[in-house]
């Protein structure tokens, strides 16, 4: 563990989006008018590690930690099988069941647009086709985010100083 | 990679349990399951084969709680350890935040360990993770088997970077929580020290940690080594970043300290809270304990509760894909690496003729 941020820690810092308040209320809008729109019922978006980012809509009755876990390893999966096929990503996914269904569309190059729709509201057809507007508004929200400049900002206040007080009791005092 | 999101005040940690196959990474993550309080914890998901033997991956959120002013989650996951799963192995590596590696302390297994420690350096190295920066602790596992090796032997052998270690017997659950109660202290060091507060004098604010029994940090100031916060356009409010200035540090001092006993009053409720649930949990374990009950959650849908709308269905469908996904990706790896087909198979019928451990 070197004290000093490495090269490569150094790259991930720069590769790391970081999401402030009117990123995600800026977001939201996009994702709740597209809601409307394709008559999904929720959205969310998902890191490509698995990490949820955020979400409209009904996603009562949904884990959202383990969904965007196994959202994020199904993409993963899926582009291995495209780099086999010779293509480098597929930009979407569909997986339909009899009532409900869920797409994946890649956004940028991080994260994971997931709607989640009932065949009885809408079509796939209708879903696609809204979803590519969303994809480019999503996109331009994403370059803003990602060339703006790391704000050296702390994420942990003073408190972090109480970190092992934390760590002891969810883990005990070992 | 961690997420920050300073819209939720929210950080997101990947956590890695890696090792070879049968080492007992599942059963680790069992335990975390069944010992974290019921609140701070998600489903255990499981994405295996009939045997029990990992597939894709085993998953649990777990909830921290507030750090430092941000409420810290941890995404803990189990990587199949068979050779021939390596595809899969990469994906689920990709933006981990820090590596439990768990060895089984049995001198014949001593060859997987080795083999598999050097294909996470080499699938971290692939991402661009440096093995020896990487936060990373060891684990020893099962310490209850007979003529196993000293820690001395397994430390000689397997840690070339210094990395903390722990022995544990995961089926008992000794040494689990140790363990990744470490990983967690060093994954938020590493974190704070990237992005901690800056003019906290040296240490960066950090937490007096407790001496691990191992650990190659060279004492330097880890503040000054990162570079001054720059200003951007589009902030939130709080990010006024305090340069103290000596004429306002007293005042600063003294609301800090009340701050601090509210804190401390705050996290007392807190523990006090999770106390009881606890004693709920436990409660809860005897109950279940009544009834036997093997590994009962291979391929679980994620929502304990009942999607509604049959919503269920259509994530047992996304498990599945995933599922078969996964078997033809780690298939066709196999397929492609021709000569070390026999050495898999080799491996497979080692594990499934009577070779698990007795303890269970
Ligand atoms: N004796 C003993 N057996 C263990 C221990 N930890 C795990 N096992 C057993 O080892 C086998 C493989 O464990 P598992 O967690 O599935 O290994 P994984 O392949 O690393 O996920 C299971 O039969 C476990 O019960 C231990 O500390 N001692
Ligand atoms: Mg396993």
């Amino acid at each position: 563990m070197a004290m000093k941020p490495s090269d490569t820690d150094q790259k991930l810092r720069k590769q790391r989006l970081i999401f402030y308040e009117d990123d995600i209320g800026r977001i939201n809008k996009a994702l709740e008018n597209y809601q409307n729109l394709s008559k999904s019922r929720c959205n969310m978006l998902i890191d490509v590690e698995g990490h949820p980012v955020t979400q409209v809509g009904s996603t009562e009755g949904i884990n959202l930690e383990t969904i965007a876990a196994l959202v994020a390893a199904s993409f993963a999966a899926t582009k291995e099988v495209a780099k086999i096929l010779g293509e480098t990503e597929f930009s979407s996914l569909t997986h339909q069941g009899k009532n409900e269904s869920i797409q994946l569309s890649i956004v940028g190059d991080r994260t994971i647009l997931t709607t989640i729709f009932d065949s009885q509201d809408t079509t796939v057809g209708m879903v696609m086709f809204y979803t590519k507007e969303l994809v480019e508004k999503l996109n331009a929200i994403f370059n803003e985010i990602k060339s703006r400049k790391d704000s050296g900002k702390p994420i942990f206040n003073d408190d972090f100083k109480d970190m092992s007080g934390v760590l002891d009791d969810m883990f005990g005092d070992v | 990679m961690v997420q920050i999101n300073f819209a939720k005040r929210e950080i997101n940690c990947k956590l890695v349990y890696y090792g070879p196959g049968l080492s007992g990474k599942t059963t680790n993550l069992e335990v975390v399951h069944k010992k974290a309080p019921a609140s701070k914890k998600g489903e255990l998901t499981s994405i295996a084969t009939e045997g029990d033997r990992t597939l894709f991956f085993d998953y649990m959120p777990l909830e921290l709680g507030k750090v430092g002013g941000m409420n810290t989650k941890f995404q803990l996951y189990t990587v199949p350890g068979q050779v021939y799963y390596n595809a899969t192995r990469k994906l689920v590596l990709q933006g981990a935040d820090g590596v439990v590696f768990v060895a089984d302390s049995q001198p014949d297994k001593m060859d997987e360990n080795l083999e598999s420690f050097q294909n996470l350096e080499e699938n971290l190295r692939e991402q661009g993770l440096d093995p020896k920066t990487i936060p990373m602790v060891l684990q020893w596992n099962k310490r209850d088997l007979p003529n196993v090796l000293t820690p001395e032997e397994l430390d000689a052998k397997m840690n070339k970077y210094g990395a903390p270690t722990f022995e544990a017997v995961a089926v008992t659950g000794d040494g689990v929580f140790p363990t990744l109660k470490k990983l967690a202290q060093i994954v938020l060091e590493k974190l704070n020290r990237e992005y901690g507060l800056q003019n906290d004098g040296p240490g960066g604010g950090s937490a007096p940690a407790k001496e691990p029994p191992k650990e190659k940090e060279p004492a330097k100031a880890p503040a000054a080594a990162t570079p001054p916060p720059k200003k951007p356009a589009a902030e939130p409010p709080p990010a006024k970043e305090p340069v103290r200035e000596p004429a306002k540090a007293k005042a600063q001092d003294d609301r800090a300290e009340r701050e601090r006993a509210e804190r401390e009053r705050e996290r007392e409720r807190e523990r006090a809270e999770r106390e009881r649930e606890r004693e709920k949990d436990r409660e809860r374990d005897r109950e279940k304990e009544a009834r036997p009950k093997p590994r009962d959650f291979n391929v679980t849908p994620p929502a304990q509760e009942p999607a509604k709308k049959g919503g269920g269905k259509g994530v047992l469908l996304l498990l599945l894909l995933i599922a078969v996904i996964g078997g033809a990706v780690g298939a066709g790896f196999a397929g492609k690496l021709g000569p070390l087909q026999k050495h898999y198979d080799d491996h497979l019928r080692q594990h499934l003729g009577g070779g698990t451990p007795a303890g269970q």
